[in-house]
């Protein structure tokens, strides 16, 4: 499987706040200590994030990104294909069932 | 190639938290806020600062409604509020306080619970499970049911109470059990931290700082400890002596800043945290009454903005001893605890003076002069204290045979 086919989808039990510019995924629900650990994005991880919403594939969020920042393609896919396997482990994101959209 | 250009960051939460206090502090964001839900609560603690009777029909028209909640809750996120306290009265006294601590905990806010217990019910306990608190604190009055009841005034609470503490354990739920010392409790306090500690396997505090009712009452005053038996609870905990010498550790040195010295407010009431009460009067601290926003007439953001800042910026009105008091920290003393005490929010109050210095001078922390004051050397009250502190360094406490024990600080 073309893994820059894929979408992802944020999970329902964790809430993303941002503050002055400090974004962090707060769990909300199920059998999650608010205290385990605490996960925060940076900047570019922020932009990212919005895009993970089950419709749009890694093909098009790189795209989008190489608009906004100066980054190339190649780049950018290796990185976020990065980001997206730290968000998957760590439960906070899913493969979506809308996979291979272009 | 470098540092991928994204980043996830998992963080330990101690680090991470200062880190957003270093960052946002200085920004002055709302970061921490406390709701106080109703005054209303089934207890009738004798030491209380704003309990109402659970039947109060005016308390409990006057309290703000689910939609009223949820609309604060928005504004209050929106603002930056990242911790929020929900207390009482007793939280759970509010039949839709699960529905209003639902609707907090999907704004991503970092809830802790202050609750009594005797109303936690399994269902309740289980629904804390799938929605998850912060913290969750419970008090404990006394090690027997006789010590517990006579205090909140309620036969079988004490059942009740170990019930609810029962019910968040069964179920892991981040619980921590507290007291407040008094009077009538003060003999049961170490069979209390025993077996919280030890039985429960939990961490256990206590407190013997009260102060009197929002209504002016002094009654609470009447079951509260002496200074000199503060100071003697502080000295039987070697771990209280340890976070004692510390804290003055990490105190020595610290100097307010000249453009600070004149402000009334040092806390952080206003800069980083604020208080809320159940008919959404917003202010700096819980306790200190007056000087509100009514949230029903004004947004959040403009009470912030604007009008807790002009309570933050008020400056005193003469040099009293507090002032240049640089061991305040050992007792706590602020405007609210001057306003409820003496009805004057610059006038110190003499029980938290007596206790700092006795604190400062059994833990042999420098008490620089700070202007006319009794208890400091030289001051006409200053041998008395030292004397105490002596006894006490003996190890004779209160209900020993040493008459200053007694004599003292009354």
């Amino acid at each position: 499987m073309d893994i820059s086919m894929m979408c992802y989808k944020k999970e329902n039990d964790f809430v993303t706040r941002n503050i002055k510019g400090e974004t962090i995924i707060v769990p909300v629900k199920g059998h999650v200590s608010d205290l385990d650990s605490i996960y925060t994005l940076d900047e570019v991880g922020t932009f990212i994030w919005q895009f993970l919403d089950g419709q749009t594939s890694i093909k098009q969020i790189v795209k989008t990104v190489c608009n906004e920042y100066d980054i190339s393609p190649e780049e950018a896919e290796k990185d976020i294909i990065e980001l997206v396997g730290s968000l998957e482990k760590a439960g906070l994101i899913h493969a979506s069932a809308n996979n291979q959209r272009e | 190639m470098g540092h991928p250009l994204f980043r996830l960051e998992i963080q330990n939460y101690e680090d991470w938290s200062l880190k957003v206090h270093q960052k946002l502090v200085p920004q002055r964001v709302p970061l921490g806020g406390s709701i106080e839900v109703t005054w209303r609560c089934p207890n009738k603690c004798v030491h209380c600062y704003n309990n109402l009777p659970m039947n109060d029909k005016d308390a409990r028209c006057s309290e703000l409604t689910y939609k009223e909640h949820c609309r604060i809750l928005d504004e209050i996120t929106e603002a930056g509020c990242l911790w929020l306290l929900y207390t009482g009265g007793e939280i759970f006294a509010r039949k839709d306080f699960l529905d209003i601590y639902t609707y907090a905990k999907k704004k991503g806010l970092l809830i802790s619970l202050f609750t009594n217990g005797t109303l936690i019910t399994p269902e309740i306990a289980d629904y804390l499970v799938q929605w998850r608190p912060f913290s969750i604190e419970i008090t404990l009055y006394g090690q027997t049911k006789e010590t517990h009841d006579k205090i909140t005034g309620i036969p079988g609470s004490f059942k009740k109470c170990l019930n609810g503490v029962q019910l968040l354990l069964e179920r892991n739920l981040p619980l921590t059990l507290k007291t407040v010392v008094l009077t009538l409790n003060k003999h049961e306090l170490w069979e209390m931290k025993s077996f919280v500690e030890k039985e429960l396997g939990i961490e256990f505090r206590f407190d013997a700082m009260i102060s009197p009712r929002l209504d002016c009452s002094h009654s609470p005053l009447a079951v509260r400890l002496k200074p000199h038996e503060v100071l003697e609870l502080d000295l039987q905990d070697l771990k209280r002596v340890e976070e004692w010498k510390k804290f003055a550790k990490d105190l020595s040195g610290y100097v307010i800043p000249p453009e600070q010295k004149d402000k009334l407010y040092q806390c952080g009431g206003g800069d980083v945290s604020f208080a809320i009460d159940p008919s959404g009067r917003l202010s700096i601290c819980n306790f200190l009454p007056g000087n509100t926003w009514d949230l029903r007439k004004g947004s959040f953001q403009k009470g912030w903005e604007n009008f807790l800042l002009e309570v933050k910026s008020k400056t005193i009105t003469r040099h009293t001893k507090y002032v240049d008091c640089e061991i305040v920290a050992m007792c706590g003393m602020c405007p609210a605890n001057g306003e409820l005490e003496n009805g004057d929010a610059e006038e110190p109050v003499d029980f938290l003076c007596q206790v700092a210095h006795l604190r400062a001078y059994a833990f042999d922390i420098p008490v620089p002069s700070h202007g006319d004051c009794e208890y400091c050397e030289g001051g006409k009250d200053f041998r008395k204290l030292m004397q105490s502190v002596e006894a006490l360094h003996q190890g004779k406490n209160s209900t020993g045979s040493n008459q200053l024990l007694t004599n003292i600080c009354t």
